[in-house]
């Protein structure tokens, strides 16, 4: 029985159950306060899709809900307009302020994009105080319409709660589909938006889109409130409803759409529950919310979630398959890069042939990880081109260099608690295959097990190990998930035992023959000499030498850099 | 028209420039605590706002209990705001220090928020007045008339600031404070007390926040919620200024008092809050990284 | 004065050995916990089993500033100096006493580290990394240890640094410090150390003098399979 325990759908259940509870034998009241936790529910679902999936800390939800409920209050309210009209509105209205508000913050860090939601809901609450003629001001708006409930034949309680929660529901499938099969994806964007772009993802965008479908959301939840309260007061603009919304998904458990409905319920109900503590219940609030923190700071949910049993994926063992990649060149020309005046780059020229294996080496500071850096998109080149093929590379941003098929490795790789191997790998072939984002319903199992491949094929005995050996390989099947015509390595033997070593090289050996160009960063001389076709000698930023290993290991240059001058 | 030809719009602009320059000095108080506890653990502490609330109660309290106590009111708030530093920080950071940042985030706010709804119970939402710290009443220069509550922010913020500054940067302690923010790994394995710097850091932040409240408390008022436009200035100013950046904070501050006292005294409060954040995202868009962005390399 | 009582840092392995003074060499591959035993005699790691002592006392459960203050110094891989401190602040912040004593001491180590001497104003970051490989050292040295330990110093540094560095460490272990070196760099760090020990996947494979590691067959086999 254990085998099947899957939390969401278990509290999806349980939460129906409560619906069904109080739609047949609740009272008036209470039915009223359900309509009212469905508003909520839909706030807490768009905040789930922004903050629990693409990990952006938006301050805005609650603003948003508010204009959800003045669009109501105004359009449906003072101006008549039709429901079918109305609602529609009362969704795009905060959408569209969203993506504007969204605009300049767009390839901004996460502390810019709370700034700017932060901003955006001062000036919601400030609107609705001070613009009397719009808003109502201080007094707030009247004569909300109320839910065509004898449209359903029903009386006005279980009207509400059954559309209500109808909406809800929708609200909730739609999240559902939005968010079917990008689980990695978002995953690794949250862990760390770094790794996503040189995997091809693009954090910022989804960011964008979480922040406007959850806008729409809470516009929906907002409008829904005005109906069902049949009044706006311009309290629905305070801080209060966010924070209120921020422990909604805590609580209930950000990474679910199932914990922000739970979430909803329980703060909706919250007030109710506490009336006995009187006028300082609001303290039980805060307190309660930091108590959820403490002891479950995965949420109701995520908290029975460890209880679910991990799934292991059984790879038959496949043939090696033989990839034939387009064959383009890597062309770097005059690459000069500066940091603040000092110049860490001089006009470095390389190639990087397709079928062969360029060593780079040079001393610490010569440049390597910078230039490494400049190709893949991390930092902009000052002068000079990058050329793949003929498509020109610089001054894409990682993600786009990445999908043109110039992958990279790093030199420390760190996986977080929830992004095992299998799902990192994963993460970069969603993002391959552009089905990364909300709505796009990448085909997740296939991936999963192409994933898994990717991770035998690399040399991965037991994906479920940790240490330093097994995660280094791993990074590498992320970066040849984007099946790469160039693959950038940097350092990629530091870390590996002599058995380990022998592997990679026979690893890399047979990725060059499948028509990749590889570039290995290496101090290990010994790694090298068997494995380059020629190796590159990067000292002071310039290109000292490029020839054979042999050739290098002799140079006179080379060898004062490394061993120290010759002794006359 | 005054004998010696400054217009009356010129005076006008000079007291909307002190009262500015009173504002910023006290923003950039509570953004240097904000900075240090943001150096020091990682977290966004959302609490500072009503560290201020907090400190202006006190000096609302020690006032009634110490009428006529003068100047010997600060450090006395200062005091017992650290004290309170340390056991905020036991409760906000402590048992969060190993998990992600968002969680000692989140716990600000939600601490932040028991704290409001505590103060609004025990005292509520009236504003209450604070002590007069400097006395009331005008120094007159001339045509010009200086508020003494806002000399004497100014003033007692400079010293404040210079203080910390000192503090930071030329003592043993102050040192170890920048380190074990830097690498708390490292110091710990160098033999510094990690755990007590970073208590130290809340408790030097809370006392920072507490002159402030008392500070305001006198020509602004105190109330529950009054910590809330606090937090939000210094965290505008903490980005605008360089995430991290003590310089950058104080900077920050002051610009933002300056441009809204400015803007909300020949127009309305909420153009003046509209078009800071205008102001700020057109700032982020030119300079992404802040006025005083930190060097590469600079963070370990 | 440091003993390794049975412990386990790796799963399945056990380390157990006396140390003294001079330079004690660890090597191994990476994977064979060299630095994972660093970090436990420093207590930044808990062992999976077995103790940990120092002169006779069991000091398992001392926090690592405890043991900081007992006498063991730490200088860590990758050097992590604190990067916008000056190298002066660098050194001076560590050391735990009085601003006379604490003159003395930051004297005695740029004597020992004169290249440190033109660099005290600059901020740390500014620094190559063998010159911050020198101040992670006499950040060590500031704390007047009785047992220095080094993760791998070498690490990046162009071949005749590392030569010079490990004369430096010979030259302090002959006026009375014991060191513990974790290393990759195997010839020349056997070349300065008084004894060595073999280290694969958490096990002690073998220790001895240096002389008798150099050639000890354990040594080729835990590196080349």
């Amino acid at each position: 029985m254990r085998r099947f325990f899957r939390p969401a759908p278990l509290v999806a259940l349980a939460i129906l159950a409560w619906l069904l509870g109080v739609l047949l034998v609740g009272s008036g009241y209470e039915q009223r306060l359900m309509a009212v936790a469905a508003a909520y529910a839909l706030m807490a679902i768009g905040y789930h899709l922004v903050f629990g999936q693409a990990g952006a800390l938006s301050l805005a939800q609650g603003a948003c809900f508010a204009i959800g409920a003045y669009a109501a209050g105004i359009l449906g309210g003072r101006m008549g307009w039709p429901l079918w009209a109305e609602f529609p509105a009362a969704i795009l209205l905060p959408a569209v302020l969203a993506a504007v508000a969204h605009r300049p913050v767009r390839r901004l860090g996460g502390h810019y994009f709370a700034l700017a939601t932060l901003g955006f809901a001062v000036l919601v609450r400030l609107v609705a105080v001070d613009a009397q003629d719009l808003t109502g001001g201080a007094n707030g708006l009247v004569g909300v319409p109320p839910l065509p409930v004898a449209v359903l034949g029903l009386a006005r309680g279980p009207g509400m709660m059954l559309i209500g929660w109808g909406l809800a529901g929708l609200g909730a499938a739609l999240a559902v589909w939005l968010t079917r099969g990008n689980g990695p994806a978002l995953a690794l964007v949250r862990a760390d938006p770094g790794l996503a772009r040189a995997s091809g993802l693009d954090p910022e965008r989804i960011r964008a889109q979480g922040f406007v479908w959850a806008a729409g959301f809470a516009g929906a939840g907002g409008a829904l409130y005005a109906h069902v309260l049949g009044l706006v007061s311009p309290d629905t603009a305070e801080f209060s409803v966010m924070i209120g919304c921020l422990a909604m998904v805590v609580i209930g458990g950000r990474h679910s759409i199932a914990g922000a409905v739970l979430g909803a319920l329980l703060i909706g109900h919250l007030p109710e529950w506490l009336r006995p503590l009187g006028a300082s219940y609001r303290i039980a609030y805060g307190l309660g919310l930091f108590a959820c923190l403490l002891v479950a700071p995965a949420g109701l949910i995520g908290s029975l979630e460890r209880f679910r049993p991990a799934r292991s994926y059984a790879v038959a063992p496949e043939p090696l398959p033989r990839v034939d990649v387009p064959r383009s060149a890597l062309r770097i020309t005059a690459a000069r890069k500066a940091y603040g005046g000092l110049a860490v780059l001089h006009d470095v020229s390389l190639d990087i042939r397709p079928g062969e294996i360029l060593g780079l080496i040079g001393p610490n500071g010569s440049g390597k990880t910078t230039l490494i850096n400049g190709i893949s998109g991390l930092d902009r080149l000052n002068q000079g081109t990058i050329m793949l093929g003929d498509a020109r590379l610089d001054g894409l941003s990682p993600d786009r260099v990445a999908l043109a098929g110039v992958a990279r490795s790093f030199q420390s790789v760190a996986v977080d608690d929830g992004l095992a191997p299998l799902e990192l790998v994963t993460a970069a072939l969603t993002a391959k295959g552009g089905r990364a984002g909300f709505g796009r319903t990448p085909a997740i199992e296939a991936l999963r097990q192409r994933a898994a491949g990717l991770l035998r094929r690399v040399g991965i005995g037991d994906p479920a190990a940790t240490d330093s050996g097994t995660l280094r390989l791993a990074d590498i099947a992320r970066a040849l998930a984007l099946d790469p015509a160039v693959l950038l390595l940097d350092e990629p033997a530091a870390g590996l035992d002599a058995a380990e070593r022998d592997r990679l090289a026979a690893l890399l050996c047979t990725l060059a023959a499948e028509g990749r160009a590889l570039l290995v960063v290496e101090h290990d001389m010994v790694f090298l000499m068997g494995l380059a076709d020629r190796v590159a000698v990067l000292l002071d930023g310039r290109i000292a030498l490029v020839g054979t290993a042999a050739e290098v290991r002799a140079d006179p240059a080379v060898r004062a850099a490394y061993l120290g001058p010759a002794p006359c | 028209m005054p004998a010696d030809g400054l217009g009356p719009e010129l005076l006008t602009l000079a007291q909307l420039l002190l009262n500015g320059l009173a504002l910023g000095a006290a923003y950039a108080l509570v953004a240097l605590g904000f900075v240090l506890v943001l150096n020091a653990t990682g977290a966004v502490n959302f609490a500072q706002g009503d560290m201020v609330m907090l400190g202006g109660y006190a000096a609302v309290a020690l006032g009634h209990l110490l009428p006529g106590a003068g100047l010997l009111l600060l450090p006395l708030v200062m005091l017992a705001m650290a004290v309170f530093g340390l056991l905020f920080s036991a409760l906000a950071w402590r048992p969060f220090r190993h998990r992600p940042p968002i969680f000692g985030l989140l716990a600000t706010v939600a601490l932040g928020l028991t704290l409001q709804e505590a103060m609004n119970a025990l005292e509520g939402a009236a504003p209450q007045a604070g002590p007069a710290f400097v006395g009331t009443g005008e120094i007159r220069l001339g045509p010009l008339g200086l508020p003494r509550a806002a000399l004497g922010i100014v003033i007692a913020c400079l010293v404040l600031g210079l203080a910390q500054g000192w503090l930071l940067g030329r003592t043993q302690f102050g040192r170890r404070l920048r380190a074990s923010a830097q690498d708390p790994v490292t110091a710990r394995a160098l033999g510094l007390p990690v755990d007590r710097l970073i208590a130290a850091s809340f408790a030097l932040a809370t006392a920072l926040a507490g002159a402030v409240g008392l500070l305001l408390s006198g020509p602004y008022f105190v109330t529950p919620t009054a910590g809330n436009d606090l937090i939000l200035r210094a965290y505008i100013a903490a980005t605008i200024g360089g995430w991290g950046s003590l310089k950058g904070a104080v900077a920050g501050a002051l610009m933002i008092a300056l441009f809204e006292s400015v803007v909300a005294g020949y127009a309305s409060s909420v153009v003046a809050t509209a078009s800071l954040y205008g102001a700020v995202l057109l700032l982020l868009a030119v300079r992404p990284a802040g006025l005083f962005p930190a060097p590469l390399g600079r963070r370990a | 004065m440091l003993t390794l009582d049975r412990v386990e840092i790796l799963r399945g392995g056990e380390i157990d050995c006396a140390l003294g003074s001079g330079i004690t060499v660890v090597l191994g591959p990476n994977g064979a916990g060299k630095t994972e035993l660093l970090e436990a005699i420093m207590g930044l790691r808990t062992p999976l089993a077995g103790h940990i002592g120092l002169d006779g006392v069991d000091i398992g459960r001392w926090t690592p500033e405890r043991r900081s203050r007992a006498g063991v110094g730490w200088c860590p891989e990758g050097r992590r100096v604190f990067p916008g401190l000056s190298v002066a602040e660098n050194l001076e912040l560590v050391a735990v006493a009085r601003p006379a004593e604490r003159r003395r001491r930051l004297e005695q180590v740029l004597e020992q580290l004169p290249a440190l001497r033109d660099k005290l104003g600059a901020a740390a970051w500014t620094l190559s990394g063998g010159q911050q490989q020198m101040l992670a050292i006499g950040r060590a040295l500031m704390t007047a240890p009785r047992l220095l330990l080094l993760d791998e110093p070498s690490r990046g540094l162009a071949p005749v640094l590392v030569a010079e560095l490990f004369a430096r460490l010979r030259h302090f272990a002959d006026n009375g410090l014991a060191i513990l070196l974790a290393e990759q760099a195997v010839a020349p760090a056997l070349a300065v150390a008084d004894r060595g020990l073999i280290l694969s996947r958490g096990n002690l494979q073998a220790s001895g003098t240096a002389d008798e590691i150099r050639s000890h067959a354990a040594l080729e086999q835990s590196f080349l399979g």
